[in-house]
């Protein structure tokens, strides 16, 4: 990963000597505006579908990118969160009656501590072993989910019943789905503005870029790692209390699966992993194109939709291993700036 | 009681020799490019796939396609390389996990595309035939599988011991730099290793075969598994990947018989363990897991 995906993505961001919207703040209104346009207008229920699915697939891939990113650890076991916060809330709501909202701020913080729990000791691992650790972690949750039938069903799934009320985070008007998953889409973007700009985030880029370079300057990288891989695992838990009361059925194949950690980690990366934008502009590119080839081609073309995209992530990461964002960011500046970019040639890591 | 638990061991190190020929490739693949290659497993469905239209449309023996299968899968595993894997053998480790991702996800749901999610097994003579030795039943077609398998992984020692290719590629895995300037050819090994690696996945998947039946995902569940395994053994390690595939066989096993339904589980969490106490496995070198993947 170079260091351009930083600089990239700081292009007319907001300035320091007095308050002027950057390109940053645009981006973030059209992303309010237009979603809540849409959910007002669009009555057709597939393409609210698509509408919520992309919020969603934005708010977890961004999420992951705190740690994928950001961090650099490229974890593929996101899903174990991501299932912690569905099975936490789910079973809360269905055997105790606890509101969903109430479940998923619990479930979250499971995924916290776990989060920790498993991320401290894997943080020593380096490049595909720490890949390795994050996969089987989310095996052995799909495995015990699976097994322990008593509490959580076993592969039979949950089924959130529909009574509708705000309290029960069931709604009537799909709409609704779309404002909630709009404003946790939001709130992720923020968590990961104030990452990139924060201490955290220079000190997180500086032990991605050559860790021991970063420990040899007094960073405690076991720390700063452990800080991302929290606030990562706390947001993506959210994501799947979500996912559970939207599609209203839970199951541990698919909550847990290694191809829904594949595929947050593919959005980050096509669309520009480290970067706040990238997770977004690649779950917008993804998502729709992922829903209409499910819906329109159903079981006919099974498996289509993932070659495209199989095909895209390896092509990206040959031609633009930056991703999508960054590379435009810098082509925007070749373009208007002239001159040279201060910038590394693509795809070599800083010395 | 005895007589259960050795028959337990039996099928456990029966099972672990394919786990070996599968991990061998892998490992060999690590030491020698430092590329987890996680489409590793698709290679071994292709290989199960050839393997089963091979029978299926010309009534070809899946022991007697193992030489065509073999090359087949040697002949794709240079194209992978040539494709996807040469470009970014110097990038960032994150970007070469992602390459090797991205064409698993491509040949994965390629399958699913063109063969549809059936299971397909191929049922021949020997498929359920069984010989007893004593108090011990052993599966036929497992113990051939077994048998070549350590065939395979013989000659593939002594390959690498005795021919001039195999020295050079040991000599790539030391020190790659060092075999570049001692004239080797390292573009060439890379190649030829990636195919060796991925023709002894497809002998594999031809001995897996009349065992297993064969779907889209079959390889995930298979290389998870040689992960363990190549892990467990030292990545880059052969002998480890031997005798870690026979260890995980036995563990698999011996906790299907006590807890079935944790059988998984408990090979995971071995491995999560593993990994987290001694990253470079059981016969791998202290430090090796750093090398190259920075």
């Amino acid at each position: 990963m170079s260091s351009t995906a930083r600089t990239g993505s700081k292009v007319g961001s907001v300035g320091v000597a007095g308050w002027r919207p950057g390109v940053d703040f645009y981006v973030l209104l059209a992303l309010t505006v237009i979603p809540i346009l849409m959910a007002v207008s669009v009555k057709d229920k597939f393409y609210l579908h698509v509408l919520i699915m992309m919020l969603f697939y934005a708010a977890a891939s961004s999420a992951w990118n705190i740690v994928g990113g950001f961090a650099g650890q490229l974890s593929l076991g996101h899903a174990a969160f991501f299932g912690i916060g569905a099975y936490t809330s789910t079973l809360l709501f269905v055997d105790w009656g606890v509101s969903p909202w109430i479940g998923m701020l619990i479930g979250a913080l499971i995924a916290t501590a776990v989060g920790a729990g498993i991320g401290y000791p894997s943080f020593r691992l380096r490049g595909p072993f720490f890949t390795l650790v994050t996969i089987a972690f989310a095996q052995v949750l799909r495995i015990l989910a699976t097994s322990f039938r008593d509490i959580t069903r076993g592969s039979i799934g949950i089924s959130v019943p529909f009574r509708p009320s705000f309290q029960n985070f069931v709604f009537r008007e799909p709409a609704d789905y779309a404002y909630v998953a709009l404003a946790f889409m939001l709130m992720v973007i923020l968590v990961s503005m104030w990452v990139e700009r924060s201490r955290l985030g220079y000190y997180l880029a500086a032990l991605r870029e050559n860790e021991d370079a970063a420990q040899a300057l007094g960073i405690n990288t076991a720390r700063y790692k452990l800080m991302a891989v929290v606030i990562s695992a706390f947001l993506t838990s959210l994501a799947g209390s979500f996912y559970a009361q939207y599609i209203a059925y839970i199951e541990p194949f698919a909550t847990f699966s290694l191809d829904f950690s594949v595929l947050l980690a593919m959005m980050s990366i096509i669309g520009g992993v480290g970067t706040v934008w990238g997770p977004v502009a690649g779950a917008f590119l993804v998502t729709p194109l992922q829903e209409l080839l499910r819906a329109r081609l159903g079981g006919e073309l099974q498996g289509l939709h993932l070659v495209v995209y199989g095909t895209v992530l390896i092509v990206v990461v040959i031609l633009l291993p930056q991703g999508i964002v960054p590379s435009i960011a810098q082509w925007r500046k070749r373009v208007f700036r002239g001159g040279s970019t201060r910038t590394l040639p693509l795809g070599k890591e800083a010395p | 009681m005895i007589a259960v638990l050795a028959q337990v061991a039996v099928s456990g190190i029966l099972l672990g020799g394919v786990y070996a020929l599968i991990s061998i490739g892998l490992t060999l693949i690590f030491g020698v490019l430092r590329i987890v290659n996680f489409a590793h497993g698709e290679f071994l469905m292709i290989a199960m796939y050839a393997t089963f239209w091979l029978f299926h449309l010309y009534g070809l023996d899946p022991y007697l396609s193992i030489v065509l299968v073999a090359g087949l899968l040697f002949l794709l595993g240079l194209v992978a390389q040539l494709l996807v894997v040469r470009p970014i053998l110097n990038a960032p480790s994150s970007m070469q996990i992602f390459a090797t991702v991205g064409l698993s996800v491509v040949l994965q749901n390629a399958a699913l595309l063109v063969w549809k999610a059936d299971y397909r097994s191929v049922d021949t003579f020997y498929s359920k035939a069984v010989i007893s030795v004593g108090p011990l039943l052993v599966g036929v077609s497992r113990l051939v599988a077994f048998a070549v398998a350590l065939a395979i992984t013989g000659a593939i020692f002594l390959f690498l011991k005795r021919t001039y290719l195999g020295k050079a590629i040991r000599c790539v895995t030391q020190d790659r730099t060092a075999a570049l300037l001692m004239g080797i050819n390292t573009q060439r090994i890379y190649m030829v290793t990636f195919g060796i690696g991925t023709a002894l996945v497809g002998i594999a998947g031809a001995l897996l075969m009349p065992i297993y039946p064969t779907f889209p995902t079959v390889g995930s569940y298979f290389v998870l598994t040689a992960f363990v395994v190549v892990v467990l053994g030292g990545m880059g390690n052969m002998t480890g990947a031997l005798l870690g595939g026979l260890i995980i066989g036995l563990v698999e096993a011996f906790s299907g018989f006590y807890v079935p339904a944790l059988k998984e589980a408990i090979y995971f969490i071995v491995f999560i363990l593993v990994l987290l106490i001694r990253p470079t496995g059981l016969f791998g070198v202290v430090g090796a897991e750093e090398v190259g993947l920075k």
